[in-house]
């Protein structure tokens, strides 16, 4: 085996970058969690203060006189709901894509073009519809309409199916057609085929198209500020109610935050095992 | 009993995969598609599978078309040429699962897993993924799992191509016991000459989507349809002189293009040759029917050794004469080099005549020339 020379200089640079790096990823977050400990007098000043009697004051603001966890209720359902539905639709719609060549890649296009205009300029619009579309009968009932759920979950539906179908096309083209035809001859229906064989092995398509849905989902912000009041809010909309008229809550929004990134990072965790490449390594002679 | 009617397939417009095969896959036969890459094997047996559609023509089964039969309810067990394992699932896993899939009991399962591991050596890799195998022993896993069940027809693509030499042999042998342990109905494809003649009960050869000839490995070997077969089928393939025939008292003698004679036949045994001026004749042999002759035989080609393969057990020496090559077998202790001028003498009668490419006569060896 070589071994590579490593001399100190390179090493310096090494570690030099990785702290650089670093000070942009983690410097913010342990910013936040820092500060969501910290009493109030201690936070706005300057120099900033890394000694201090820590303090849950701010979590009890939060949870109990903001009532933060209804936000974080509300999100999980509206970005569980709306994930689950892309997860599946996605999958069906890729798979038909991947499979069948349908419209000629024209349609796939087609529909990842959706993507390019911000989601700005849709905002006025989708909020004149659900407006109208609460006010029906219907739209009642199935709580599609300003400040309910139903509208969140089909804004977020619509904005992220067309990224889910694109990344899970190239999952499905990945696993060799004779593995579907050899599951037929052993004996298993088409959709029996789908579930044993082909979502199995497009898991780790499956998960990362979950993951980033969720989070898309959990952060969003624009729609779910401009579609909900209080009803449906969400935690970002949460958070920004933080920033009172008296000025903003510091200690609180940094607590707020940490408590909703907490689901976020226990859930990625979780699917990481999921997410490996190459499931369908050695199926055929390649 | 499997019968293909004028089976036709066409992908997108212009490639044709097979020109309308009329073929019958017999109960309990060991049939071979023999062909080249790219012949259509694979269409032939995904066409008996249901996995691939034909652009015209008719399957049947035992007479009953079975066009619209889907693939898993037609028993048929298929090993596909690229392994098709389930990679997520472990070596065990992909044998049982034709097995689980038609709801076959726990014990049976692992009973008979043991048992087609153990036929294939393959009985100690049962925990690992496919993912973390050989070549050769995806290769057996895939065959594995096509046999381990009792099914109406095997399909096997190519099933030994990818394993060593050793174990080639060794399974291929396990194979056609097999085969006639469970009077099996078996449809076989290989790329490998010696595989079709070793193994088929019949072989159907196949090149560019067209049968061009179906029959038993003795008549491919010594009654080829065409040029096609005769230099395909055997090893050394059959070798060509271009000859042109001069007619006389009641025989067609063929002669090189510098007049020296190859054979002699019966003006009766080549009737089939037409007088179409221009058309190409050819005298074929296979390596063992000509032989190194005396410099002093008069009637021997003089040709050059341009090749020598050596055999172990013999040679086969490439002499080129004119513009063609003849295989001619030499036993192992002859000393021969490269370069060397030889005579070769040819059996005068004992040859095939083919015409345009078209067989004309396999005329066999009469006695006291």
């Amino acid at each position: 085996m070589l071994q590579r020379e490593s001399s100190f200089p390179k090493e310096a640079l090494r570690y030099g970058l990785i702290v650089i790096v670093l000070g942009f990823i983690v410097f913010p977050i342990a910013w936040m969690i820092i500060t969501s400990f910290k009493p109030a007098d201690a936070i706005m000043v300057s120099p900033p203060r890394f000694l201090f009697t820590p303090t849950l004051d701010n979590y009890v603001h939060a949870i109990y006189d903001k009532n933060f966890l209804f936000y974080i209720k509300n999100t999980l359902f509206i970005s569980v709901a709306s994930t689950i539905i892309v997860v599946i639709t996605g999958s069906l719609a890729a798979y038909s894509f991947a499979r069948y060549n349908v419209g000629d890649g024209h349609i796939l296009f087609f529909i990842l073009s959706t993507k390019m205009f911000p989601a700005i300029a849709v905002i006025l619009p989708y909020f004149l519809i659900f407006r109208e579309v609460g006010r029906t009968g219907a739209g009642k009932f199935l709580g599609i309409g300003l400040d309910q759920p139903g509208a969140l979950i089909i804004s977020y539906t619509v904005f992220n199916l067309p990224f889910a179908i694109w990344l899970l096309v190239s999952f499905f083209q990945d696993i060799p057609r004779e593995l579907e035809h050899s599951a037929r001859l052993d004996g298993l229906s088409r959709l029996k085929v789908l579930a044993k064989v082909v979502c199995p092995l497009a898991a780790p398509g499956i998960a990362v198209t979950g993951v980033f849905t969720l989070i898309f989902s959990w952060n969003e912000f624009l729609f779910a500020y401009i579609l909900t009041r209080k009803a449906a809010s969400t935690v970002t909309v949460g958070v920004e109610s933080f920033f009172t008229l008296q000025g903003i809550l510091w200690g609180p929004v940094a607590a707020a935050a940490t408590i909703s990134v907490l689901p976020m990072l226990v859930f990625v965790l979780a699917m990481q095992r999921y997410m490996v490449r190459g499931l369908t390594f050695g199926a055929v002679r390649g | 009993m499997y019968e293909l009617k004028s089976v036709h397939k066409r992908y997108g417009l212009a490639k044709v995969a097979l020109r309308k095969i009329d073929l019958t896959v017999r109960d309990r036969e060991f049939l071979v598609i023999y062909g080249p890459a790219g012949a259509g094997k694979s269409t032939l047996l995904n066409i008996l599978a249901g996995i691939t559609k034909p652009t015209s023509g008719d399957v049947l089964r035992n007479g009953v078309s079975i066009l619209r039969v889907p693939p898993e309810k037609r028993d048929a067990a298929m090993a596909f040429e690229n392994y098709a394992l389930y990679s997520h699932l472990s070596v065990g896993e992909n044998l049982a699962f034709p097995l689980k899939a038609r709801g076959i009991g726990r014990a049976e399962v692992e009973e008979r897993v043991k048992r087609i591991s153990g036929i294939l050596g393959i009985g100690h890799l049962l925990d690992r993924r496919p993912g973390f195998l050989s070549g050769g022993q995806r290769q057996r896993v895939a065959l594995g799992r096509a046999i381990i069940r009792p099914a109406d027809i095997y399909l096997l693509d190519e099933p030994v191509g990818h394993l060593d030499a050793k174990l080639r042999h060794k399974i291929r042998a396990e194979l056609k016991a097999l085969a006639e342990d469970l009077s099996a109905t078996v449809v076989f494809t290989t790329t490998s000459s010696r595989e079709a003649l070793a193994l088929g009960d019949r072989v159907a050869v196949l090149n560019a989507g067209k049968l061009e000839q179906l029959g038993k490995p003795a008549d491919l070997y010594h009654r080829p349809a065409n040029a096609f077969v005769a230099s395909f089928v055997g090893d050394p393939p059959m070798s060509f002189i271009s000859v042109q025939p001069r007619r006389h008292d009641g025989r067609v003698d063929f002669v090189t293009a510098d007049g020296m004679p190859v054979a002699s036949l019966a003006a009766e045994a080549v009737s089939d040759l037409n007088e179409e001026v221009g058309s190409k004749i050819q005298v074929g042999f296979r390596s063992n029917e000509v032989r190194i002759a005396q410099e002093s035989d008069s009637n021997a080609l003089r040709g050059r050794v341009d090749v020598i393969e050596n055999l172990g057990y013999m040679k086969i020496a490439l002499v080129g004469i004119g513009n063609d090559q003849v295989s001619v077998s030499v036993p192992a202790g002859t000393s021969l080099g490269v370069g060397e001028t030889v005579a070769i003498a040819f059996p005068r009668d004992a040859v095939h005549l083919f015409q345009n490419a078209r067989a004309v006569t396999h005329a066999t060896p009469s006695a006291g020339v």
